[in-house]
């Protein structure tokens, strides 16, 4: 594979994570603009981890998950009571807050002879763990597809789960939830927790794919966006929000001819396509007639084998 | 204390124009009770309008200021028909996300007409500020504080006073019993959607006429001002949307001159925050609906 595939392919793993965390919340009923948070506060740890603390990757990605979580678990307790627009502008200044909290961050160790580490909003250069350590593009590549599987593998276990179903269960009617003796409180910060912990893998992956982070980039434009990615690929399924990733980065990306109007084209197919499928391309509809589809195919063939007769009718 | 009266003095100006664009997201958010992303980017879009009749024609002040609102009338009639008109009821989140698409369109075009970053705009009112005990007040900061206060009034008036705001009151309180009644809730939505993206005209004529000059970062700016304002002042009130405005600028005001730019956005986002968490009605906006405004 050429490097610029490589790089494109990359960047729309790293960003399914943090549309993955806005998903989350979404099937909880819940508008987040402020996912980007959690985002950079684990691009942020997990950098200063390995470059600053000489950390293995693993650990720093470990560390960046816990530091994100548990700052979304923090976050969940006081906006637990907020809904609907009430919720996301309350995101939203959470995000802004973090942003501008690491543009007066400044926290360097000469290492070397050279100042690295974070360093207010000039960024945080230098995170250079895969040059040194000699992993190349494409097992960076690998690193982060194979993450990406275990939190899509996490995710189709939880939608089958209980834990799952009152995820969505709360998404539909929150009242009616806790009326059925559901803790409705308990498992939107759990939601919180799982999804800022999903954002800070992505950022810790995001942080040493570009070696180099600084705090513009999670503005509330990336907020917005990873949050439209789940309402355009689909909210029936996890594969929904990549869907979306891979339209936005993937299609767009590889049109170049489009250049100066590629929002143009865009934004009108959003909206658009918002106007015929309100919940997305793989919405719940979509989800069920695929399944069931799978289902019939399945039993067929499973009552052919029981039965060889049965196979020329 | 003269740094703290002049502070706060300049916060009350600079607090107008943002009390001036919560006034037209108010209206939008109490009648629809969705949010539109993309009522900055279409206040900008009039902005460049008239930019360009200033650059290209050399427009005066008061063509420019008509083709700030036309362009924002039109851009958010625009909006309205694409990204809620057609929506079903109930798709707050597809609505909010579609204006957010928009915004991106609207972002772009901004930049094709005009691809450098900065534009002169042409300005309010020259002259010396005014001085009152050793106070200093800029003319063109006190226009834009009457034009607050009056729209304010008229927005008010019109929805207690007239028919049409009573039209408006009922399709917030029921639209399907609005409908019922004859109200053509339709026609009256998209009215109130031209209405509020006139007054977003005006506040964005005033805002950049102060600041002379336009920036395609003036969309996002709108918006989020907008929506911190009307947010501290309260959902839907209309009175509670100048006066957040204004609370918002005197805050900003005296953070910046205590603690510098960072500090200042920090300070209002942190108020929005607190606001949100301990008092989500704001100022002067009822409790919150307990049932979720904005489900997909």
């Amino acid at each position: 594979m050429d490097d610029y595939l490589i790089g494109v392919l990359s960047n729309i793993g790293v960003i399914s994570f943090v549309a993955l965390s806005a998903y989350l919340l979404l099937l909880t009923g819940e508008i987040s603009f402020g996912q980007q948070a959690f985002f950079a506060i684990g691009a942020y740890a997990a950098g200063i981890a390995t470059a600053l603390w000489g950390w293995p990757l693993a650990a720093a990605l470990v560390w960046g998950a816990a530091i994100g979580g548990g700052a979304a678990l923090l976050v969940g307790i006081p906006t637990l009571r907020l809904h609907g627009l009430y919720f996301a502008v309350a995101t939203l200044a959470f995000a802004e807050m973090v942003r501008i909290l690491f543009e007066l961050f400044h926290y360097q160790i000469s290492i070397g002879g050279e100042l690295v580490g974070p360093n207010g909003a000039e960024g945080f250069r230098n995170i250079r763990y895969i040059f040194d350590n000699n992993i190349d593009a494409f097992q960076f590549l690998l690193l982060i597809y194979s993450l990406l599987a275990v939190a899509l593998l996490g995710f189709m276990l939880l939608e089958r789960s209980r834990i799952g179903v009152t995820f969505r269960m709360i998404g539909e009617d929150e009242t009616l939830a806790g009326l059925q003796g559901i803790s409705v409180a308990r498992h939107k910060i759990l939601a919180a927790g799982i999804a800022g912990a999903l954002a800070g893998v992505g950022g810790g992956l995001y942080a040493h794919l570009t070696t180099y982070v600084e705090p513009r980039i999670f503005d509330v434009m990336l907020g917005v966006h990873s949050l439209a990615y789940g309402l355009i690929g689909g909210l029936g399924t996890a594969l929904g929000p990549l869907l979306g990733v891979l339209i936005d980065i993937g299609l767009l990306e590889s049109i170049r001819i489009l250049a100066g109007y590629r929002m143009i084209i865009f934004g009108g197919l959003v909206a658009l396509l918002l106007i015929v499928r309100p919940r997305g391309l793989l919405d719940e509809q979509v989800v069920y007639w695929i399944s069931r589809l799978w289902r019939r195919i399945f039993a067929r063939v499973r009552r052919s084998r029981l039965n060889p007769r049965d196979r020329n009718v | 204390m003269i740094d703290l009266v002049q502070n706060t003095i300049d916060g009350v100006m600079i607090g107008s124009s943002y009390g001036l664009l919560a006034l037209g997201f108010t209206l939008i958010f109490g009648v629809m009770r969705k949010l539109n992303l993309s009522y900055g980017p279409s206040i900008m879009i009039g902005g460049y309008l008239g930019t360009v009749l200033y650059l290209q024609y050399g427009a005066g002040l008061l063509a420019v200021a008509g083709a700030v609102v036309v362009g924002a009338v039109i851009t958010g009639i625009y909006v309205e028909r694409l990204c809620f008109a057609p929506m079903k009821a109930g798709a707050g989140i597809a609505s909010m996300v579609s204006s957010f698409a928009i915004w991106m369109q609207l972002e772009q075009v901004a930049i094709l007409i005009l691809p450098r970053h900065t534009y002169a705009f042409p300005a309010l009112a020259t002259g010396l500020p005014l001085e009152f005990w050793s106070l200093l007040v800029r003319i063109d900061h006190l226009i834009v504080l009457c034009c607050a206060l009056g729209l304010a009034a008229a927005v008010q008036l019109m929805l207690y006073r007239t028919r049409f705001g009573l039209g408006l009151r009922a399709i917030v309180g029921n639209p399907v019993a609005a409908h019922l009644v004859g109200i053509n809730v339709q026609m009256a939505v998209l009215l109130a959607f031209a209405g509020a993206s006139a007054i977003g005209g005006v506040a964005g004529f005033l805002v950049l006429a102060v600041d002379q000059q336009i920036t395609p970062m003036f969309g996002m700016w709108a918006t989020l001002k907008g929506l911190i304002a009307m947010m501290i002042g309260g959902l839907g009130s209309v009175p509670g949307a100048v006066l957040g405005g204004l609370l918002l600028g005197v805050l900003e005001a005296h953070s910046q001159w205590y603690f510098g730019p960072h500090i200042r956005d920090l300070v209002a986002y942190l108020v929005l925050f607190a606001f949100l968490v301990l008092r989500p009605g704001g100022l002067l906006g009822g409790a919150p609906e307990t049932t979720t405004p904005l489900k997909a």
